[in-house]
């Protein structure tokens, strides 16, 4: 706001022509000030305005988790997933999206591990308002 | 004593010396209309990258599909060469409009709801205020000839700067809401940075890095604090020295670390708005070799 622009006073419209300016540029500017207030301010979602909460929803619901089996004498030793299963690292359950998808998971896992087997899960879930823990490694899944 | 109350009288206040320069910022500056020039063709190359391979005429040979392929070619390229250059910046913020709302929303075409496109539909609709009709195109190209034939003076590569000064206002808006909507535990305590870094690239296992969290707290903060400043400083030329670097750096990070299309392109290319259009004037000057370093005129 502080640029020196170049004054050239002679092609300067004034009065009318600059009040009929300003009154446009106040009005796409409130245009675009309401969009975000819309949504932010007041919580209201639609498709006409723009809010710019950009990537405010990616990467929500994917699970933090790691799995481990216990041992007869009570240690518990980590469990690789993609081995277990004989799946390429970094293919299928690479990226656990949702509770339903660690649910599957756990009852391959708990399949292939066979019968008595005893798997502990470590998981928490990305939320809006931060991480949720979801299971902790003191149950026994396979046994639920 | 009574003259100088009228002396007190006669000088404006603060608030109006303020809304007197706001008003010359805003819809009452003049200057060279290159740095509208150049993002004129700026935006036709980034709508090309964004859309051109999906709108090719074969992708959607739908009525409406094949009307928005024809209508984006055209106007795409009416704006590149800058021929009714304003006409064709509208006509071309219409199409990407069209694109947004209808195709994205409407239809459910959902990559195309991004922020990216709207921003990139908005740009072009904003360029139509410039006077970009007036540098580095068709239009320019058959005033020049028209003038030349008519033994009138050259037509003056200047105008008012008010689609500028939106694009501006445009652009602090963008990060100042951005800024807010993360100014949040969730995102300050790194974890949102944690959840969109393990959605595109670990995974379900957490990274193994020392210092990861931290390193996400840090982030954090780091863009919020930038997208604050970029929103209130950029406007500002002592505080925008400082600021443009970080800005374009921000972006270019984005750009290569994840999936923002052509947002940080769009973004990158907007920050011409922030510069003395006539400081781009004499860069632009500069590089044709028509000036020296000191900005003095090299002879033809």
């Amino acid at each position: 706001m502080t640029d020196a622009v170049s004054t050239d006073l002679s092609a300067r419209p004034v009065g009318s022509a600059v009040r009929l300016r300003l009154v446009l540029f106040m009005a796409i500017a409130a245009f675009m000030v309401t969009g975000p207030v819309i949504e932010q301010g007041f919580g209201a979602r639609t498709a006409f305005w723009r809010s710019w909460t950009m990537f405010s929803a990616i990467g929500l619901g994917v699970i933090d988790a790691s799995f481990a089996a216990e041992q007869p004498d009570g240690t518990l030793v980590p469990l690789d997933r993609f081995a277990t299963l004989g799946l390429r690292p970094g293919g299928k359950y690479k990226r656990i999206e949702d509770t339903k998808e660690l649910t599957a998971l756990v009852l391959e896992l708990c399949a292939k591990l066979g019968p008595g087997a005893d798997l502990r899960v470590t998981a928490r879930q990305a939320t809006r308002e931060g991480w949720q823990v979801i299971s902790t490694d003191e149950r026994n899944v396979c046994a639920l | 004593m009574s003259a100088l109350s009228d002396t007190a009288k006669a000088r404006p206040s603060f608030a109006q010396s303020l809304a007197a320069r706001f008003v010359d910022w805003a819809v009452n500056s003049y200057g060279s209309s290159r740095s509208s020039g150049l993002l004129r063709i700026g935006i036709a190359l980034l709508f090309w990258s964004r859309w051109a391979g999906e709108l090719l005429l074969y992708m959607n040979q739908s009525v409406i599909g094949l009307l928005v392929s024809v209508n984006f070619f055209v106007a795409t390229s009416l704006l590149f060469i800058g021929y009714h250059s304003r006409i064709a910046a509208i006509w071309t913020g219409a199409v990407g409009l069209t694109i947004y709302y209808y195709f994205g929303h409407e239809l459910g075409r959902e990559p195309w709801t991004h922020h990216h496109t709207y921003l990139l539909a908005i740009a072009a609709l904003l360029v139509a205020l410039t006077p970009c009709e007036r540098s580095y195109s068709l239009d320019r190209y058959l005033a020049v000839g028209r003038a030349r034939r008519t033994s009138e003076p050259l037509p003056l590569e200047r105008g008012n700067l008010w689609g500028l000064r939106l694009i501006v206002v445009q652009l602090s808006v963008l990060y100042c809401f951005a800024a807010l909507d993360k100014t949040n535990f969730a995102f300050l305590s790194g974890a949102r940075l944690e959840h969109i870094f393990m959605w595109f690239y670990s995974g379900s296992d957490y990274p193994a890095l020392p210092g990861f969290h931290a390193l996400a707290v840090a982030m954090a903060w780091t863009v919020v604090l930038l997208e604050y400043a970029l929103a209130f400083g950029l406007p500002f030329r002592r505080a925008r020295r400082y600021l443009i670097w970080p800005g374009i750096a921000f972006h270019v990070v984005l750009y290569v670390a994840l999936p923002v299309y052509t947002f940080s392109a769009t973004m990158i290319l907007l920050y011409l708005a922030y510069f003395d259009a006539d400081a781009v004037d004499k860069v632009t000057e500069r590089l044709h070799g028509r000036t020296d370093l000191e900005g003095k005129k090299i002879p033809p």
